[in-house]
């Protein structure tokens, strides 16, 4: 007989992949499941990056008092999981007091701590390159930045060496209900759960129409980005907002964890579809010269797009009528934010409380060769040969490197996925140089066809077969 | 370690560099970040190279194993394969590779790395990001080294000779090119690429014509595409759609100059400001090949590698003299005139160019001082084509200015 979990979830970007965390710390027989062939390749791996401070969220809200709550334990939890978070702080910036005053307001109310209004003289000091209309600021001092993908994977790692268990490339058939006991059926196998939590995102309505549950009017908004290589000059040193307005927080510039910087993201209505626009990028660039007098668009060396899913004004995160199901709706921005404190909710709303074992074992850090002490590297150099073999040379990774992640916990297939690990293909080149290398080291360590490599999901294939050349020898 | 002359580049630029401070008496560190010798002459299999420098028609490979071969043999080169250079200090390198993560000092510095390709970021290529969309030269490693086919309906976009090349390579290979695309109204590619890799393939080639966005999920599905105005802004009663799952990306290269820090570029070639020597701002960095300036022939690198290495090879040795600066500049017509100083002296000197425009039964002239000491004539000239000019500079002691002078008069 086949095991019977206490949970199944369904989707694995940063949400699920936070309950998923959370639950199995707690001790509890969890699955996640994702029809993706690796984690965070949503919305998780197309944001800003960014844990809010709080202060924007209207008071009363979930998001309000999940945001200031999930920013809360991002420390800890960073710190378990040896992942940089990069507390930069951040400025809204504009020429309305009343609007920075009250946003200061709205903020402490949120219970958001170390909040600061700053006149222009103030606000130069830090940034030189304002535009002159801007005579006011609020400076939050805790928002920081972290790897929005990185910290799904590493969640989800540290959830499988626990005992959870995670499937990806799963397609979902049908629910029934057994009793208290839910059968799931994918094309691949059948999980047995006694709950199951919907956290699919955008593709929420999908699953709660196979599960039979509620469905609710869904909003996508695409956001369009710009992102600058390391050597940009618009070199800002904390996260910069216009005041926001009714479509979302506005253009930001940012620098982000890696040392890169985005300018982003739009707003737009659309489909749920995540392309860049002509227009899109043109909002950009005039949004991001309100802020600054020059912005180095001649760095970008990338352009991406997010799709946000927005159910109304608040998430939803609540027990489905039927018993045994959460629904996990609409997780829009300050969904990154809030992630932890979505978990430790749904935990409680389960009936499983918080209460986490202990000896739980500690995922091995993300740390690549060139993060190790010089005389480290050469000893891992002359222990393994693969840490002599540069791959990517713009950001300085080896085969060693990108073999050891391919050896993690979560068994990826994808040129996408080692690049979200590693920064390989990441830099200035964008992979031009090392993209058919990480191809061969992926098939070689998976023992699988070069042309079965996948760039990110199924149907994205790296080569359609063998040249003619080859063909013919055979 | 250290050394008189260090070489970071393994391409033919870097080797042939790397052989002449040899031959002139220099020490001589050769780091290349790859398994072996020849950059990216290796995945380049057809033929067409060494015509200039070897006399003979040659594939890239054959072209990179000559320079290798003479490279193995010279005892005063040392070759650092899987060495990747992280940092340029003062008078020294970090590098990172199979041998550990070390210092190399020199005396001089040839920076010979090539160039990268534009990327669809770099041109922010519009709609989706699913597999299909890889540059020329990713293409060209995946068909040539890896033996594996991109796709099966092809569209590139951009006319740079990678591209060209790959879409005979690519036809030959039994994919379709359905089009070629290029934005601008010339193509920057060699006019017998155009002719031997499309004309004779019947593949067209669009001219103000661009990609407007890509369609697909995971992997590319089509392209929207259509003309342009004279701005570049979409003519959006033009789009129309091709069904193709890739598209070569062929918009141009740009030298990879980031890891040097402190020499100011061109922002026409993207190369360091160099003088008649070769010299950047700090004067122990020396430059050559492509990192300085796209060539069209790799013969062209090979021999401008030569020229540098003596030079290093003499700075390194503290024999290079460096007389009174001799400015250079010239007329809107061309993009840009190589070396960007010279020195006054006897010798004479090569310049190297770049036109603008198209010209016709044209002559180049050089002037210093309102009068002409220098005229090249030109048949036809365009601004895919670098084009050079040999003249003496005797007596020269100001400023020398380029022009074009059309239809045959002076």
């Amino acid at each position: 007989m086949k095991k019977t979990y206490d949970a199944v979830i369904i989707g694995g970007g940063v949400v699920g992949a936070a309950v998923f965390n959370k639950l199995v710390r707690i001790g509890k027989k969890i699955a996640l499941i994702d029809s993706a062939s690796d984690v965070a390749t949503g919305a998780s791996k197309a944001n800003s990056g960014l844990i809010h401070a709080g202060y924007d969220p209207e008071p009363g809200t979930l998001k309000a008092k999940l945001n200031v709550e999930g920013a809360k334990l991002y420390p800890k939890i960073c710190k378990r999981l040896s992942l940089p978070l990069k507390v930069c702080g951040a400025l809204v910036v504009g020429d309305d007091k009343k609007k920075v005053q009250a946003l200061y307001t709205r903020g402490i109310q949120n219970g958001v701590k170390e909040l600061y209004i700053l006149n222009r003289k103030e606000l130069l000091k830090i940034l030189p390159d304002l535009q002159e209309h801007i005579t006011v600021g609020l400076y939050a001092k805790t928002s920081a930045l972290i790897s929005p993908y990185l910290l799904t994977v590493s969640l989800c790692e540290e959830a499988i060496i626990n005992g959870g268990e995670l499937f990806l490339e799963e397609d979902l058939e049908s629910c029934q209900k057994e009793k208290d006991i839910f059968i799931l059926k994918t094309k691949k196998g059948t999980f047995k759960t006694k709950n199951i939590i919907n956290s699919a995102g955008y593709g929420y309505n999908d699953v709660a129409k196979i599960l039979g549950t509620e469905e609710y009017p869904l909003e996508y908004r695409r956001g369009e980005y710009f992102v600058f290589s390391k050597d940009s000059t618009t070199k800002v040193p904390c996260t910069l907002f216009p005041l926001p307005t009714e479509k979302g927080k506005g253009v930001l510039i940012t620098p982000t964890v890696d040392g890169n910087y985005l300018v982003g993201p739009t707003s737009e209505k659309s489909d749920y579809e995540t392309i860049t626009t002509e227009n899109g990028l043109k909002e950009i660039k005039e949004k991001a010269g309100l802020i600054l007098n020059k912005v180095d668009f001649k760095n970008a060396i990338r352009v991406f797009s997010g799709v946000r899913t927005i159910c109304g004004k608040d998430f939803i995160v609540e027990k489905s009528k039927t018993n045994g199901i959460i629904n996990l709706v609409g997780i829009c921005s300050p969904g990154l934010s809030s992630a932890p404190a979505i978990a430790n909710m749904v935990a409680k709303l389960l009936g499983f409380g918080t209460k986490e074992l202990k000896d739980l074992k500690k995922i091995e850090p993300y740390k690549m060769l060139k993060e190790y002490p010089i005389k480290e590297q050469n000893e891992m150099i002359k222990k393994n040969k693969d840490y002599g073999e540069i791959v990517c040379k713009c950001e300085k990774i080896t085969k060693g490197d990108i073999v050891a992640v391919l050896k993690r916990p979560i068994k990826i297939h994808s040129v996408d996925a080692i690049k979200r690990r590693t920064d390989a293909g990441m830099g200035i080149c964008q992979g031009g140089f090392c993209f058919t290398k990480v191809v061969n080291i992926i098939a070689k360590t998976r023992k699988m066809k070069y042309e079965d490599v996948l760039k990110e999901n199924r149907g994205s294939k790296v080569a359609v077969g063998d040249i003619r050349e080859v063909n013919d020898g055979n | 370690m250290e050394t008189d002359v260090l070489v970071i580049g393994g391409g033919p630029a870097g080797m042939s560099s790397a052989l002449s401070a040899s031959q002139n008496g220099s020490k001589v560190i050769l780091v290349e970040r790859d398994k072996v010798l020849g950059g990216i002459l290796n995945q380049c299999i057809h033929n067409g190279f060494g015509l200039h420098y070897f006399n003979e028609e040659l594939t890239g490979p054959e072209f990179a194993h000559r320079f290798r071969k003479m490279v193995e043999k010279d005892k005063n080169i040392t070759v650092l394969t899987d060495t990747l250079v992280t940092e340029i200090g003062d008078h020294k390198v970090s590098v990172m590779g199979k041998n550990g993560v070390f210092d190399i000092k020199c005396k001089a510095l040839i920076i010979a790395m090539g160039c990268r390709e534009r990327t669809a970021g770099n041109i922010s290529l519009n709609g989706t990001r699913p597999m299909g969309i890889l540059t020329a030269g990713t293409v060209q490693k995946m068909v040539n080294i890896d033996g594996k086919m991109v796709g099966k309906d092809i569209v590139i976009l951009g006319s740079g000779d990678i591209g060209l090349i790959m879409a005979r390579r690519l036809t030959l290979e039994g994919a379709k090119v359905h089009a070629v695309l290029e934005i601008n109204s010339t193509s920057s590619g060699l006019k017998r690429n155009i002719l031997q890799c499309l004309d004779d393939f019947n593949i067209p080639l669009y001219f103000n014509t661009t990609i407007f966005e890509v369609v697909g999920k995971d992997r590319v599905e089509g392209v929207y595409y259509g003309q342009v105005d004279e701005h570049f802004n979409h003519i959006e009663n033009t789009r129309k759609f091709l069904k193709c799952d890739t598209v070569v990306l062929s918009v141009g290269l740009i030298p990879e100059m980031q890891m040097v820090k402190g020499v100011s570029i061109n922002p026409k070639t993207n190369g360091a400001f160099v003088n008649e020597h070769y010299q950047t701002e700090k004067e122990w960095i020396f430059s050559c090949g492509n990192i300085l300036h796209v060539h069209d022939l790799v013969d062209n690198v090979a021999l401008e590698g030569k020229q540098v290495g003596l030079f290093a090879s003499l700075y390194a040795q503290k024999k290079l003299n460096n007389g009174n600066l001799i400015k250079v500049s010239h007329s809107a017509d061309f993009a840009y005139v190589l070396p960007y100083t010279l020195f006054e002296g006897e010798e004479e000197v090569e310049v190297k160019f770049r036109l603008k425009k198209k010209v016709v039964k044209s002559f180049i002239v050089a002037i210093s001082q309102g009068n002409i000491i220098a005229k090249k004539y030109v048949l036809a000239g365009v601004p895919g084509e670098m084009m050079t000019f040999k003249f003496s500079k005797k007596g020269v002691k100001e400023e020398i200015v380029f022009e074009v002078r059309e239809n045959g008069k002076i």
